[in-house]
């Protein structure tokens, strides 16, 4: 056991410093800057994912309207930035207290109320787009058009780079804080909490499991998570709008790595994360400016196409194939 | 408050609280009859309203006309899209269903994106230009048109149902699928039927609006929200809730425009749609079939 | 005196116009192991929901170690010291068979470590240690019900409500149950049963309560309401129960 314990450690750093030499390694290849700004896209949407899998995975409770949270986080960041000169380190913060206190309302009202698969989905999908709604038509939040991050040089102190590098860096440091606290949470009293709630709410209920509690914290830790990286989205887009973060497109991105990866797992959102997004990019690459939403169009029939045929995600049909073997111990 | 605007904005609120019925009375159908919320309800709209503006526009039909179209039409992509890809997942999880429909959604909408760019189209039509002053109240005959036909649609649907075979078969079958198998009625075909019945709503829906409305590839959105919101105001599967919620919402958002400063109105909705979905998910009326 | 562990007074419960659970009361001592029996539809395992909080009761009173558990959310009541198992079989599907435990364990123990040890050791005493780390979904029905009363197990309760745990077991598997509750009665666990098996639960139980249409119409030893004219006549009507 514990040489496998051993072999998976040093697989991880082996993993993470090839992570970290990587921009190195591709400043010497042709287009290394757009390679990278895939990957820092890749991390990004990892770390979106892997924080709602905290809610829709682990406690199985499918939001549909995340995007309230990466707004609340973009948003709050670039408006403290912009008009008060407040840095976006500390604006990330407020933003993920903001996005914390929303979720934990939300939460609240919804699970006291025993509100319930498709039912949450559609308050979560109402509340999203209530938010693009107000947004959009709020003149001082910089309605329809959005808030730009404006460029003040590259200082690390107010969390904005020249080359993409520095992004990156930050981006994997995220990541790989988020994907420590889910992995945490995987093995921890809370996390199996969160899984008996997913798997058998009365069950759950008759060992001891305060249900709204958990859900509620759930929703809480990803919100936050999810805010946090609504900040570096905004600091690294240099701006944010309301369609683009408050609408169904990132709701459902969001989701659809988890989906797509394994819901429930821990590495499972990073993985549908690695193998969506580069498609989604190259695609957008290739067609351009000419065709806006062929990403969106790409994605909504890869959620389509793993409905129909793949309901478990890629995570779930490998388990599949592993399941035939004799039964060892193995981590869930 | 100016009475004659308020009595301008109960008007119109009131017409297009008719059309907002019919849109939403093809949802609660189709929720009534398989359980399944149709995420891309919406999109089935836009694409109605773009056939109809087409029709009118490059074939310069008349757009009442184009019902011969849009119907048929929106029927046939009703029926086309349930049997390949909603009938697989009739019997999956909840949320397998709900994300199909949302993929659905998604590829519906940024397909019209890639056809038709982001343009908003109008279709000019004689009709925009008529209409009927009562008092300080203007009465737009599109919009009148389309309440009429709104109700006539749906007073349609609802004799359909209650009083054909087809109609009862439907009911039969969303009451309790098993016991109808068992009278002899195919269910997956009655499924088909009323999928593309709720769909042919839109189509109605869609000819009625394009004298007065624009189209875009995101118009279903609203729509599709605001179906949302009747449909669980009226009581999911409840026929005559959704055309009184219909009516209602129609007027909370004419009148709420005219009131409330800026975006509330919409909020407003929004936050009765939160509240119905925490206390009263049965809706106004509660559940009660046909 | 001592006070009894549970206390029911006046339980009763409506459903609309249905009367489920009328006027019942009893108490449970500690140490004992008590049945609850009656023809179907008696309100039996309506009464076990309602002593641990999944109904809410229309009139009377639960006290749990004189602590009154009536309006008590399940998960707390778990806490206080009573855990229920239930008739169909809830397992957590998609997660291993410790981890179902595991659930459990958490109940008492915060830190995973502690927890998986008292999971462990919960399992070997219910016989399913060598399927640790199987999926409990791929568990046979015997297993499930052994998962059932390990997960309850693992949250050490004072009082163990048992719902049905003979129900479709085999004569040998029978006893292997009646061993393992004689076991954990004798080292200290209390028990409320809910059984149609009659031959478990005469074997089984000091004290037999039965109710018929929600009311209790006998209560005794396993020899005095074998005998009792009434049970024959509710019983009557119904299949025989089993023997």
């Amino acid at each position: 056991m514990k040489r496998a314990h051993r072999l998976r450690i040093l697989g991880l750093a082996g993993g993470l410093l090839f992570l970290s030499l990587l921009p190195l390694a591709l400043q010497r290849v042709n287009r290394g800057e757009y390679y990278l700004h895939v990957l820092t896209l890749v991390l990004l949407y990892a770390y979106l994912s892997t924080a709602w899998n905290i809610l829709g995975g682990f406690a199985g409770q499918h939001s549909l309207g995340h995007g309230i949270f990466l707004g609340i986080g973009a948003y709050t960041s670039t408006l403290l930035f912009s008009r008060f000169g407040v840095t976006p380190w500390l604006g990330m913060w407020v933003g993920a207290l903001l996005a914390g206190a929303v979720g934990a309302f939300i939460g609240f009202l919804c699970f006291r109320y025993g509100l319930r698969g498709p039912y949450f989905a559609l308050a979560t999908i109402a509340l999203a787009e209530a938010m693009r709604y107000v947004v959009s038509n709020i003149p001082y939040l910089g309605g329809a058009r959005g808030l730009e991050v404006v460029w003040k040089g590259h200082n690390l102190a107010i969390f904005q780079f020249s080359t993409k590098a520095w992004y990156y860096y930050v981006a994997l440091f995220f990541t790989v804080i988020c994907l420590a606290i889910s992995a945490w949470l995987n093995r921890s009293r809370l996390g199996y909490w969160m899984v008996a709630v997913r798997e058998n709410e009365d069950a759950a209920a008759a060992l001891g499991v305060d249900l709204v509690r958990t859900k509620v914290i759930a929703t809480v830790v990803s919100a936050v998570l999810t805010a946090i990286g609504g900040t570096f989205y905004a600091q690294y887009f240099t701006f944010v709008n309301p369609a683009s973060v408050f609408g169904e497109g990132p709701s459902v991105q969001i989701l659809l790595y988890s989906i797509i990866g394994g819901l429930g797992t821990v590495w499972g959102s990073a993985i549908g994360a690695l193998v969506l997004v580069p498609i989604a990019e190259f695609t957008r690459a290739r067609l351009g400016g000419t065709f806006a939403g062929v990403h969106l169009l790409i994605y909504g029939a890869i959620l389509m196409v793993v409905m129909l045929f793949m309901p478990q995600g890629i995570v779930g049909v490998v388990q599949k194939v592993v399941r035939r073997r004799p039964r060892a111990k193995e981590d869930r | 408050m100016n009475t004659s605007l308020l009595a301008q904005a109960a008007v119109n609120g009131l017409f297009i609280g008719g059309v907002f019925a019919l849109i939403s009375i093809g949802l609660t159908l189709i929720w009534g009859v398989m359980r399944i919320i149709n995420f891309a309800h919406g999109e089935f709209l836009m694409i109605g309203m773009y056939i109809a503006y087409f029709a009118v526009v490059r074939a310069g039909l008349d757009p009442y006309l184009t019902l011969l179209v849009t119907v048929p039409a929106l029927f046939l992509v009703g029926a086309l899209i349930f049997w390949g890809t909603i009938r697989p997942v009739l019997s999956a999880p909840s949320m397998n269903q709900i994300l199909l429909t949302v993929g659905l959604s998604l590829v519906l909408q940024n397909l019209a994106l890639v056809f038709f760019k982001a343009d908003v189209l109008f279709a000019q039509t004689p009709y925009a230009k008529m209409n009927y002053r009562i008092g300080s109240v203007v009465l737009e005959m599109p919009k009148l048109i389309a309440f009429a036909g709104s109700v006539l649609a749906a007073s349609l649907l609802y004799w359909l149902l209650q009083s054909t075979d087809l109609g009862r078969a439907i009911r039969a079958a969303s009451q309790n699928s098993r016991a109808a198998q068992l009278m002899g009625i195919n269910v997956r075909q009655t499924y088909l039927v009323a999928f593309g019945i709720g769909s042919a709503c839109l189509g109605v829906a869609a000819s009625l609006m394009i004298p007065f409305y624009y189209v875009s590839p995101t118009v279903g959105i609203f729509f599709g929200t605001i179906a949302f919101v009747i449909v669980v105001l009226g009581g999911m599967g409840n026929f005559l809730g959704a055309l009184v919620a219909g009516v209602i919402i129609g007027l909370t958002e004419s009148l709420g425009a005219a009131v409330l400063p800026g975006s509330l109105a919409r909020v407003f909705t929004f936050a009765v749609f939160v509240l119905f979905l925490l206390f009263r998910p049965t809706g106004i009326f509660g559940r009660r079939q046909g | 005196m001592m006070t009894p562990l549970l206390r029911v007074e006046r339980l009763t419960k409506h459903f609309g116009g249905l009367v489920a659970v009328d006027n019942l009361s009893f108490a449970v001592e500690q140490g004992e192991i008590v049945g609850l029996i009656g023809p179907n539809g008696a309100g039996k395992t309506t009464t076990f929901s309602l002593i641990s909080g999944f109904l809410r009761p229309t009139a009377g009173e639960i006290f749990f170690e004189g602590i009154p558990l009536h309006g008590r959310k399940p998960h707390e009541i778990c806490a206080l010291g009573l855990t229920r198992t239930f008739q169909v079989v809830q397992p957590f599907p998609d997660i291993t068979v410790l981890e179902n435990v595991l659930v459990g364990a958490f109940a008492r123990h915060a830190g995973t470590a502690a927890a998986e040890r008292r999971a462990m050791a919960v399992l070997e005493r219910v016989g399913l240690a060598h399927k640790a780390y199987y999926p409990a979904r791929e568990l046979t029905l015997l297993e499930l019900k052994r998962l059932e009363v390990g997960k309850a197990l693992a949250t050490e309760p004072r009082l163990l409500l048992l719902d049905e745990v003979a129900a479709g077991l085999n004569p040998v598997e029978i006893q292997e149950m009646l061993k393992l509750v004689r076991e954990l009665n004798a080292e200290g666990i209390t028990f409320l049963l809910v059984e149609h098996v009659m031959q478990f639960i005469m074997q089984v139980c000091r004290r037999i309560i039965v109710l018929n249409f929600g009311q209790k119409i006998a209560e005794g030893t396993p020899e005095e309401i074998s005998r009792d004219p009434k049970v024959l006549e509710a019983y009557l009507g119904e299949e025989a129960p089993d023997a």
